[in-house]
């Protein structure tokens, strides 16, 4: 588990509130959304926050988020391709 | 037999104006108060909204530095209806508020010079009690968009089932507010160009200001308009979306035909925000009570989003359109927009009318459906 | 109009929540409201992980509507939601309105925006019980049960529904002050006005 991704999974469980999750238990190619994690439109759009407050990435295009937030390490593939 | 509602007045303060007639006109000539507004209190963005001018209610009410910019919104509406309408505010009047957020801009705002305590409903309410006089406490409901005509609803039950009121006043409003603006920005739900209810390029939503009032009586008068029926349901899917099968409109307006009797139904005023999923539902609902034929509007690109006010707002314009046997259009609808089929009124034709749906939905999966009839 | 009778209530006051009365989770008096809630959905086996992400007012209703779905059963899904408090959704509008003027990195979290209405704690509810019925939520300057009382018999018996969850609901970052209840056509306790302030009133 790369730096990144494991700062990503802390990020991910913290402001979504996932208590019940340890950064352990979430795997890299994990669905977040759907069957998976099941996350939500909200928890979306906490992650587009997110995207924009910690690594200044601004996403605008709901199209592109869900490409984005399939799992942790396209996250964390666009976040290397993208940050400031 | 539970005795019968109506409305007997009403009273509409908008950008437009205020007036309901004033308004109905204005809606009629296609005017609307959305406006790009560049406003740092706001946002740092610019929006399209609407927004009530300071000259249309500054120093107009007594002891106007006494009241929060909203009260002062409620006050001239409520005044303006007392007077047009010759109401005693005595103890067989019920007084009913709603609204969304109430004096929430005062809230850690840096400018205010109101005291913290403001923020609360109640203190909202005992001020406009004061300030008329009336004898009682004024009910507040804060039920997110349907608060207004859910308030219509809780006051036709509160008057059919007690012989100690005679008539109520609902009044319903919200402002403009950083604190609700950066909400629905945070939302990604803005449109920044005028919103499109029902349309294929709709792309959100825009916010707006207003305080409707409405006056209920048991006797019907020269004009009124009877509360037919109402009917409310849950979705019990997500706190922010609305179901995708629009199950808890459904059983809304399926219920609220059924109490009413199954009358025709002249015109519909929908919600119609203009985002992506709530017209989908909307149509998705209404396809599945089989009126997708009836002539429908969405008032969102006159007035954009008046959250507490809306359901009120819109049903105070549509029993305008009743009265004046003429529809209002769906301003801002082009091209279709749902995978179900809808009727979206194109010009101010006028036709006999004499019954209309009005829905409602909002966020923590509420919906409610009531039905209007002109007497 | 038929009776009501109060079948099943609760309180969550002062770091103890009790059902019908009795006592069946208690912390310290001083503990701050979130971590009361948060260690009473624990210590009380609840499985629900969207829990974490409501605030107090929505964890608090939550609780008390799960503990007494527990001790009478699953509720009707017409079942009527009358809610009513003082301070609306105050304590997510704190946060709102905290994030929104602060002076280093302010911003809107869409997740805290969402609990700024207070009938979002009737939402939770329905979805997690499948609720599909009435909402109504009143906001008072204190507990009225001669208003709520008359308001939620007429509301039951005009739309001819078997049973409503209803409560003061008054939960701020600081306070935790509620007592809801399940009315229905059967039971032992009368829905009156009396018997209603008797129960909020009961501090023991």
């Amino acid at each position: 588990m790369s730096e990144l991704t494991q700062e990503l999974k802390a990020r991910i469980i913290s402001q979504l509130n996932l208590e019940d999750l340890t950064v352990e238990d979430l795997d890299d190619n994990t669905p977040l959304f759907g069957d998976g994690l099941g996350l939500d439109s909200i928890d979306a759009l906490e992650l587009i926050v997110m995207l924009d407050k910690s690594y200044g990435i601004k996403l605008s295009d709901p199209k592109e988020g869900r490409k984005v937030f399939e799992t942790v390490q396209t996250m964390a593939d666009f976040i290397e391709a993208n940050r400031k | 037999m539970k005795t019968d509602v109506y409305i007997a007045g009403d009273c509409v303060f908008s950008p437009l104006g205020i007036g309901s007639h004033l308004n109905f006109e204005r809606l009629i000539d296609g005017e609307s108060a959305l406006v790009p507004i560049k406003n740092p209190d706001l946002s740092d963005h610019q929006l399209h909204a609407a927004r009530i001018d300071d000259a249309q209610w500054k120093g107009k009410i007594r002891n106007s530095p006494y009241y929060t910019r909203l009260e002062s919104l409620f006050i001239r509406t409520i005044e303006a209806l007392l007077q047009a309408h010759s109401i005693p505010p005595d103890e067989r009047t019920l007084v009913l508020l709603s609204t969304t957020k109430g004096n929430i801009s005062l809230l850690h705002s840096p400018h205010t010079s109101f005291h913290g305590d403001r923020v609360y409903l109640p203190e909202m309410g005992k001020q406009i009690q004061n300030y008329f006089g009336f004898s009682h406490r004024p009910l507040v409901i804060s039920n997110a968009c349907i608060s207004g005509a859910l308030a219509l609803a809780v006051a036709r039950q509160l008057l059919q089932y007690n012989d100690g009121y005679d008539h109520a006043i609902v009044v319903g409003g919200d402002e403009l507010s950083r604190f609700i603006v950066s909400g629905f920005e945070a939302f990604q739900a803005l449109s920044n160009e005028r919103c499109r209810p029902f349309d294929r390029d709709r792309n959100g939503l825009n916010l707006g200001e207003a305080i409707a009032a409405a006056y209920l009586t048991k006797k019907p008068a020269d004009g009124a308009v009877r509360i037919l029926s109402s009917a409310s349901f849950n979705d019990a899917n997500h706190i922010s979306g609305p179901s995708r099968t629009g199950e808890g409109l459904y059983r809304s307006i399926r219920e609220a035909l059924r109490l009413a009797g199954n009358p025709p139904i002249d015109f519909i005023s929908a919600h119609g925000t203009a985002t992506v999923y709530n017209d989908e539902m909307e149509a998705i609902a209404l396809d599945r009570c089989g009126l997708s034929e009836v002539p429908i509007h969405s008032l969102k690109a006159y007035y954009g989003h008046t959250l507490g006010a809306s359901g009120l707002l819109e049903s105070v314009l549509g029993i305008h359109s009743l009265r004046a046997n003429r529809l209002i259009p769906s301003l801002g609808f082009e091209h279709p927009g749902t995978t179900r089929p809808l009727r979206p009124i194109a010009t101010p034709v006028e036709r006999p009318l004499r019954t209309f749906l009005k829905t409602a939905s909002g966020f923590g999966g509420c919906n409610i459906a009531l039905i209007f009839e002109k007497v | 109009m038929e009776s009501l009778y109060i079948q099943s209530f609760c309180t969550l006051r002062n770091g103890t929540i009790r059902l019908n009365g009795e006592p069946i989770y208690g912390t310290s008096e001083n503990t701050p409201v979130d971590d009361f809630l948060r260690s009473a959905y624990r210590q009380l086996h609840v499985d629900y992980p969207k829990f974490h992400k409501m605030d107090v007012l929505c964890k608090a209703t939550f609780l008390a509507t799960e503990l007494m779905a527990r001790d009478a059963g699953p509720y009707p899904t017409d079942t009527a939601l009358i809610f009513a408090n003082r301070s609306s959704s105050y304590s997510s509008d704190e946060k709102h309105a905290t994030g929104i003027y602060a002076t280093q990195n302010p911003g809107a979290s869409p997740a805290t925006f969402v609990y700024t209405l207070p009938n979002i704690a009737m939402g939770e509810i329905s979805i997690r019980h499948q609720l599909h019925s009435e909402n109504v939520f009143f906001i008072f300057d204190s507990y009225l049960p001669e208003f709520l009382v008359p308001y939620t018999a007429t509301a039951l018996y005009d739309k001819q529904v078997r049973e409503g969850l209803c409560g003061w609901t008054e939960v701020t970052a600081t306070l935790c002050d509620v007592l809801m209840y399940r009315v229905g056509r059967s039971g032992s306790m009368a829905h009156t006005v009396t018997n209603l302030k008797r129960l909020y009133n009961d501090h023991e």
